[in-house]
């Protein structure tokens, strides 16, 4: 996958220009309702929902959200498996045998195993939905009005940066390595991705003594511009916002004993 | 008039290493084009670095504009506020997340007030021609956009001296002519423009002045034409000679002789072997007009093609090049413009260069330069 694909999105979606206290506002809410609310039910409606947001309003395409978001599914869905055999209390619902050991699934663990499932996943689309629709740098803005320290803000706008030289300079050193069969096998692996590290720990190194010049050649006294322009609130954008945390709080409160079993 | 920079007996070596500079004296005048020549690891780049205080020569003094460079904050502050460095890897250079706010670091770092900081942002920004850029994250642009943007960041703190270390390694040809055409359009704002290369067509083709560099000393300073035209110094700095001097020097080890002086480019070659071999131009001469993008019409200046019968069109400088594209001019040049269109008008066609300011007076300088020398009479009117 394109290292910059992430990135692309974020700029480049239907929902680039909305207000992005809004967005920001709208995903971190999203994922404390998530966290806090004690069924599985109502993640799970955020989840759906969010996914729909992001790909119905943001216009992300429908694939590239899909192998984002099977990432941390996939790592969730085995966690609930081992937390389904592993969880007791309630009643047995089935029952494997594997290299003689029994393991037991029951009512309780199947409930703990879903309510992770569907806080990871609602969580997970919740946090997408930031990712996808808000440039970073709107983000730094964002920071910057809520009165981040500025300090903060600088290192995380050149770490911003940064890390595209960083993946590209990575980059290059695996295909040099790759074209001279550096990963033929397990131990050649190994001691090539050593050398990928050490390389790359004084690329970052030397980049960093450069860039000081560059800073210094244009007299750095310890200023970085902020960015972004100010952005209006839309009312419609707003009340939709303010409808949708309201329903999902209250989801949240009505559903909360609910439970599979 | 002082110096833009002199370099007295500059002695230098690297923590640890050997000599590297072994005793440089050079200087050069305000507002020429200069390029500092010369095979890898002969010095360039320390030379350049020492232009605005990053390295501090061991032995010697460097003079910008007369003065010796002091080594104090405050000092180096109005150094590099003088004197701007374009490095060779764009990259290096670029660390904010927006276009806009890194070429907003200069004048931001100077203290300047919003408003100014706005201002001078805005206006370097348009003149390396990236209007409507200003929100792109650095890593989503083109090399040759890369390095436009550390050309704008280095501008917005209107240095009076421009220092380029290779500025067009890792372009590709058109880029890099446009590139070396915008460090011209800079020249004629009455900068003093000094470039590393190891580019031989380049230097002989863009310079006024070339200073050789070979092993930590000058080997040679002088017009172009002295410097490549000399086979010992060329090989004892391990450079070639660009080929279209190599093809006048063969015709004249052949006692051809076309011309007393080199021919400067393409252009004159083409003109010169014309002549010898007597083939007489006898056909029409075409006119080279010339709009200016500030006071032009698109309707006008569309009028103006189809009335003359113009059959190419070029623009020169930022500002005609935007002219072009909001007026929705098909442009047949980008770069080398005055030399294409005069190759044009001695075949007998008829070209309109757009541009603006005081590349207008550069226009009828060169096309006046060549007639003279050619003997051709090739009209300029301005529509």
């Amino acid at each position: 996958m394109d290292e910059h694909i992430l990135d692309d999105l974020a700029l480049n979606n239907a929902l680039s220009g909305t207000n992005s206290h809004l967005k920001l506002l709208l995903g971190i809410s999203s994922i404390l309702i998530c966290v806090f609310s004690p069924s599985f039910f109502t993640p799970l409606v955020v989840g759906i929902s969010m996914a729909a947001v992001t790909v119905g309003l943001a216009k992300i395409p429908l694939r590239e959200y899909i192998t984002l978001l099977m990432i941390p599914v996939t790592f969730a869905a085995s966690g609930a498996i081992v937390i389904l055999f592993l969880t007791g209390g309630g009643d047995p619902i089935l029952s494997l045998s594997l290299f003689g050991a029994t393991l037991t699934a029951t009512t309780g663990g199947a409930n703990l195993s879903l309510l992770v499932l569907s806080r990871t996943f609602g969580g997970m689309s919740a946090l997408f939905f930031i990712a996808l629709s808000t440039p970073m740098i709107q983000i730094f803005t964002v920071f910057h009005d809520l009165k981040f320290p500025r300090e903060f803000i600088d290192l995380s706008m050149m770490v911003y940066r940064l890390i595209f030289i960083f993946i590209g300079e990575a980059i290059a050193i695996h295909n040099a390595q790759v074209m001279r069969n550096g990963y033929n096998g397990l131990k050649n692996s190994v001691h090539a991705l050593s050398m990928l590290c050490g390389a790359l720990f004084i690329k970052a190194w030397v980049r960093g003594e450069e860039m000081l010049i560059a800073m210094d050649s244009r007299c750095y006294d310890g200023k970085f511009e902020q960015c972004g322009a100010k952005q209006t609130i839309g009312i419609l954008p707003a009340a939709a916002t303010g409808a949708y945390l309201c329903g999902c709080s209250v989801l949240a409160v009505v559903f909360s004993g609910i439970t599979l079993f | 008039m002082d110096p833009a920079i002199q370099f007295v007996d500059v002695r230098y070596a690297y923590p640890g290493g050997p000599l590297s500079l072994t005793g440089v004296s050079f200087s050069l005048a305000q507002g020429s084009k200069v390029a500092l020549v010369g095979p890898n690891g002969a010095g360039k780049t320390t030379l350049l670095l020492m232009c605005n205080g990053i390295l501090r020569p061991d032995e010697g003094e460097v003079r910008v504009l007369g003065k010796p460079l002091a080594y104090d904050r405050s000092s180096l502050r109005e150094i590099r506020k003088k004197v701007g460095f374009v490095f060779q890897n764009s990259e290096n250079q670029i660390f904010a997340p927006t276009v806009y706010q890194d070429v907003a670091f200069g004048p931001v770092n100077l203290g300047l007030p919003q408003d100014q900081v706005q201002r001078a942002v805005r206006h370097a920004i348009f003149s390396v021609g990236l209007s409507g850029y200003e929100k792109r994250p650095p890593h989503h642009l083109s090399g040759g956009e890369k390095k436009r943007v550390a050309i704008a960041g280095v501008l917005a703190m209107d240095p009076e001296i421009l220092v380029f270390d290779e500025p067009t390694s890792s372009l590709d040809p058109a880029t890099a002519a446009e590139i070396m055409d915008l460090l011209d359009e800079l020249n004629a704002q009455g900068r003093t423009i000094i470039i590393s290369t190891h580019d031989v067509q380049l230097a002989y083709s863009w310079a006024d002045e070339v200073v050789l560099l070979s092993a930590g000393s000058v080997l040679h300073q002088g017009s172009p034409e002295s410097v490549f035209t000399n086979y010992p110094l060329m090989d004892r700095a391990r450079l070639t000679i660009p080929p279209i001097l190599e093809l006048f020097l063969m015709l004249q080890e052949r006692n051809i002789s076309i011309s007393k002086t080199p021919p400067a480019g393409v252009l004159e070659m083409t003109h010169l072997l014309e002549q010898a071999i007597g083939c007489r131009r006898t056909g029409k001469i075409g006119q080279i007009f010339v709009a200016d993008a500030d006071q032009a019409t698109g309707d006008d200046t569309r009028e103006h093609i189809s009335r003359h019968a113009i059959s190419r069109v070029g623009a020169m400088g930022t500002v005609a090049k935007i002219f072009a594209e909001r007026e929705l001019i098909p442009l047949d040049f980008t770069y080398g413009v005055i030399d294409k269109a005069l190759l044009r008008a001695v075949l007998g066609e008829h070209t309109l260069i757009i541009t603006s300011g005081g590349m207008i007076g550069r226009v009828s300088r060169r096309v006046d330069e060549f007639s003279r020398e050619h003997g051709v009479t090739i009209t300029i009117s301005l529509v």
